[in-house]
């Protein structure tokens, strides 16, 4: 690929440009720059209207909308430590189990396989995300929730000493729990965060590989070494993608989760989630205002929730970044001189 | 970029091109009416005299899509969104349905949400079955108002229990655990459900409404997940609409009214009907029905729409007009396809009493103030 | 590959090596195992309904007997993905950009991307039930559903997935790459149209694809902002069917062979997507640069 030498308007060198000529830039800039305010503005009405929505459920309860653990529509009271728990607990194991399986089928993907099956394979990953979320859900109930039935027993009756893992086999039926409402999430996120990951992994920089590679690395080191650290930002910003998928989705996880108002006390119990609640309850709050007061909410918490998680992992996110940047190797600084002469 | 752009614009390009292609063989493109006369409401809702839009009710959406379908030939299309009671009732009041079905009557507090006074017709009835799922035990369970409340609020914790088995003398019932199954979304059936076991359970503490906190067992979506959480767990129970259990053969226990217990047989449905109280608005309840013979816990479902859709509603007078010969089919020749065996739908039709009374009142509608022909 | 000067790989450096690179085959089988599950099962269940009357007919509300395909739900689809990425790759890519070349690190981009990260979290139904309350009650634009305003809700759905994505893999261009251009003279929209996009192009095709598959099967953003419709129409300002509706609906029937429509529809939905990944990734190798 080749930048293209325009000396536009009479200057001999690039650096010396006519007004004229920068008029594109400018606009150029202007309309990004518009388009990026409107998203901010519609984002922000967004959220206002939220909180406007949810203002009468929080004045009522206050904090222990968050922090109450009692959901009960029936009796109009409406504090939501279960789904909090619940939106969290799933999000964890869908994290916990997503994100090692997609990294390392990127791996796989860019560096060992094959390369007559690399393109075969990556679309075949892929395909998990032209799934549609209520065919997820739909497996889940009719498939893996009744065949995992065995193993979840044998899970909670070995480790039974472990005080959330084991015990609660009782509580174990076809309909679902935290577990399988994880597992689905995690088979949901895997495409994303797989997909991401390999776009990122791909542009490493082969004098990175082989130079671990000269160094006498084996493959592993290699990766380890040059790989990894290079594209740490990029695949936690598709593990935030992912994250943002599992905290929000809503009808897969309504079919498997079971759906219960009360607390569980392992993981093996069912639950509920934020997402779930509103997709379920929507219809009887529609014409009940306290009700659907307290379901926007629910809605404005799992909002903030996904700030609080999002800021935390982009501190994680743009310390590689700077890191990396830096690491450009001294062209840095004359992008930055250029860019602040020719742009103001 | 160019390429993407490209792409994109080629596949809007198709579908647009796909789209008008199909539609011109259709004859039901909507487009805004110009004759709704000016209102004090918002403008005209997206109808003409061919369509209407309905949604509410999952329980009766079955009969509303059949009756569409019968009625296309006439020149008139039904669209309706299961999207359950609650929010049908409330896309009603915010004037973006013609018609809402609802499966409980209209509450004070619903009605005066509304943007003038509503109509309800009672449309048809359907049983809420006791479904169950017990390896051995096929057919003759019976079943009483307390104790299947004591199933439900977790009282009754196993099929051997004395409680069950004083009403099964001879039965061979198993100790299994009863897992119970309940709705896990806003229901009428479990509005419905709720509603009997406060009449005929004393122990029954758990209110009844269209969402219940369940003190345990299991949560499930929709009448479809209850019922494919009851085949898949042996010692399961479940409230299931008669139409899901009818059709796909479920087990149900027969639960006692008066003396006798009763089947959920689309007659003993339709017995429920009979003799019940009406009160002016229309607004009837078969649940917990006295009648001999009848099964005791019948939902009805209603149709609910504005006395004048074209000045609340916001409806062009073609619409109002649609929207009557709608409802005269549904009390008069729509009933035939309700009923018992073949080709009907499994729900029990209207008395001929009550269809009266809705014929009666649908003469109430009218457009601006002025009747519809 | 290893030079005289080098130590011999060490017993224990190279059995790890063994064994994590044994790890990431066996990742890789485990992540195709729930895949090949789905789409056995979704075969299985829904190859059955699939016949030429499918495709060319509307549902049309029938329990018994002939129930119709799904024509109009394939076609809605169609046209409010369409339209929805439309709005929504352009724009989400336009925001990506100004974020990576301009807005970089100043507080007003940093809050965008705060933002849109937050976005990327929201459950597709709250989009859903914003559009219904700012959109649809009112009766914007003359209608109370509308398939344009499903469409919309859709948009709000893609456009954090496409900015999010996007924004990655526009990091990822080196620098140098930019600062060759910079040094030959280029002026800054010349050094993001032909140097930064051509080379981000395959990512930024892959994120715009996560966003329409993401987009094409949610159910909720469509429920309460275009409602359901039997017939066939082209009509944005009216009601329309699509295929996640299509399959929630019938999905809860009582009625076994509309719950098989259901599946058959849920098969058509998958092959969709993956016939428009297969286009997209095909446009997108013959302009990638080498």
């Amino acid at each position: 690929m080749e930048a293209s030498a325009t000396t536009a308007g009479g200057g001999r060198s690039g650096l010396e440009r006519s007004p004229l000529s920068r008029l594109p830039d400018q606009v150029l800039q202007g309309v990004l720059s518009a388009l990026a305010a409107l998203i901010l503005i519609l984002i922000a009405y967004f959220f206002i209207r939220l909180i406007g929505k949810s203002s009468s459920a929080f004045s009522h309860f206050g904090l222990s909308f968050v922090f109450g653990n009692d959901w009960d529509p029936a009796h109009e009271i409406y504090t939501g430590l279960p789904l909090l728990v619940g939106t969290l607990v799933t999000s964890a194991i869908a994290l916990i189990i997503g994100v090692p399986i997609a990294v390392a089928t990127a791996l796989f993907l860019t560096e060992l396989c094959p390369r007559r099956a690399r393109g075969p394979l990556a679309f075949l990953v892929d395909l998990l995300a032209a799934v549609p979320s209520v065919v997820y859900g739909l497996w889940g109930v009719f498939v893996l929730a009744p065949k995992l039935q065995g193993f979840e027993k044998w899970v909670a009756n070995t480790f039974s000493i472990i005080p959330w893992i084991g015990g609660g086999a009782d509580q174990i039926t076809a309909a679902g729990n935290y577990f399988i409402a994880g597992l689905i999430l995690a088979i949901m996120i895997l495409p994303i965060v797989s997909a991401i990951s390999r776009e990122v992994l791909r542009t490493v920089p082969p004098e990175h590989k082989e130079a671990a590679l000269a160094l006498g690395a084996t493959r592993w080191e290699m990766i380890r070494m040059s790989i990894i650290p290079y594209a740490r930002p990029g695949i936690t910003g598709g593990a935030m993608l992912g994250m943002g998928r599992a905290i929000g989705e809503t009808i897969a996880v309504v079919l498997v989760i079971g759906d219960a108002d009360n607390l569980g006390h392992h993981i093996f119990s069912q639950g509920y989630t934020l997402a779930a609640v509103i997709a379920n309850e929507f219809g009887e709050g529609s014409n009940d205002p306290p009700h659907a007061s307290a379901l926007f909410a629910a809605g404005l918490v799992l909002f903030i929730l996904t700030l609080i998680v999002n800021i935390i992992a982009r501190r994680f996110v743009t310390r590689g970044q700077r890191g990396q940047r830096g690491a450009g190797g001294g062209g840095d600084a004359v992008v930055l001189a250029t860019e602040e002469g020719s742009i103001q | 970029m160019t390429k993407i752009i490209t792409t994109i614009a080629v596949a809007v390009a198709a579908t647009v091109g796909l789209a008008a292609c199909g539609s011109s063989s259709s004859s039901s493109s909507t487009t805004s009416s110009s004759s709704a006369p000016a209102s004090t409401s918002t403008s005209a809702a997206k109808t003409t005299g061919g369509t209407l839009n309905g949604a509410g009710s999952t329980f009766a959406a079955p009969i509303y899509q059949q009756w569409g379908s019968n009625l296309k030939s006439q020149g008139l299309t039904i669209n309706y969104n299961p999207v359950g009671s609650g929010t049908g009732v409330a896309d009603l009041q915010t004037a973006t349905v013609d018609f809402a079905g609802s499966d409980p009557a209209l509450l004070p507090a619903d009605k005066k949400a509304m943007k003038g006074p509503v109509l309800q017709f009672p449309v048809a009835f359907g049983a809420i079955t006791v479904s169950y799922n017990l390896p051995g035990v096929k057919t003759g369970l019976k079943l009483d108002g307390p104790t299947i409340g004591g199933i439900f609020s977790g009282q009754i914790k196993t099929w051997n229990d004395p409680a069950i088995k004083a009403l099964n003398p001879g039965m061979n019932l198993p100790s299994t655990s009863i897992t119970v199954v309940h709705r896990s979304d806003s229901s009428g059936t479990t509005n419905g459900f709720t509603t009997y076991l406060t009449k005929v359970d004393p122990a029954w503490k758990l209110g009844a409404s269209k969402l219940i906190k369940w003190p345990g067992g299991t949560g499930a979506s929709g009448n479809s997940g209850v019922a494919a959480a009851v085949k898949a767990t042996a010692g399961a129970v479940g409230y299931v609409e008669q139409a899901y259990a009818l059709v796909n053969g479920f087990t149900y226990a027969a639960v006692k009214n008066g003396s006798s217990y009763v089947l959920p047989t689309i007659a003993n449905t339709s017995l429920a009907a009979t003799g019940v109280a009406v009160p002016a608005d229309l607004g009837i309840s078969t649940i917990d029905s006295k009648t001999a013979g009848a099964y005791p816990i019948v939902s009805q479902t209603f149709i609910d729409t504005y006395e004048d859709p074209c000045k609340d509603g916001g409806a062009s007078s073609g619409t109002a007009a649609a929207l009557k010969s709608f409802l005269s089919y549904a009390f008069g020749a729509g009933q035939a396809t309700l009923g018992s065996g073949g080709s009907k739908l499994p729900y029990a039709p209207l008395t001929a009493p009550l269809a009266a009374k809705d014929n009666a009142q649908l003469a109430k509608l009218t457009c601006n103030g002025s009747p519809i022909s | 590959m290893s030079i005289q000067a080098l130590p011999e790989i060490s017993a224990r450096r190279r059995n790890t090596d063994r064994v994590m690179r044994a790890l990431m085959w066996v990742a890789t089988g485990i992540a195709l195992v729930p895949l090949v599950l789905v789409i056995y099962y979704l075969i299985h269940k829904g190859i059955g309904t699939w016949n030429s009357n499918f495709f060319t007919t509307d549902p049309n509300g029938n329990f018994f007997g002939n129930h119709g395909g799904i024509r109009s739900a394939i076609l809605g689809s169609l046209e409010i993905i369409g339209i929805a990425s439309a709005i929504a790759i352009p724009v989400g890519i336009c925001v990506a950009l100004f974020l990576t070349e301009y807005g970089k690190d100043s507080l007003f981009a940093n809050v965008v991307r705060y933002f849109v990260d937050v976005m990327t979290g929201v459950p597709s139904i709250v989009f859903g039930l914003f559009i219904y309350i700012v959109l649809v009650i009112s009766h914007v634009g003359g209608s109370g559903f509308a398939a344009w305003k499903g469409a919309l809700a859709v948009t709000l759905l893609m456009l954090p997935i496409v900015i999010r994505a996007s924004e990655v893999v526009l990091l990822l261009v080196p620098n140098s790459l930019r600062e060759a251009a910079l040094a030959l003279g280029a002026p800054r929209w010349r050094v993001i149209t032909k140097v930064v996009l051509p080379t981000s192009a395959s990512g930024l095709v892959t994120g715009s694809l996560l966003a329409v598959a993401r987009g094409m099967g949610e159910t909720a953003p469509l429920l309460f902002t275009v409602s359901v419709a039997t017939t066939l129409t082209g009509n944005p300002n009216s009601l329309m069917n699509t295929l996640p509706v299509q399959i929630y609906n019938d999905i809860k029937s009582p009625e076994p062979s509309i719950v098989a429509r259901a599946w058959g529809a849920a098969l058509t939905l998958v092959t969709i997507v993956l016939i428009l990944n297969l286009i997209a990734r095909a446009i997108s190798r013959r302009s990638r640069l080498a």
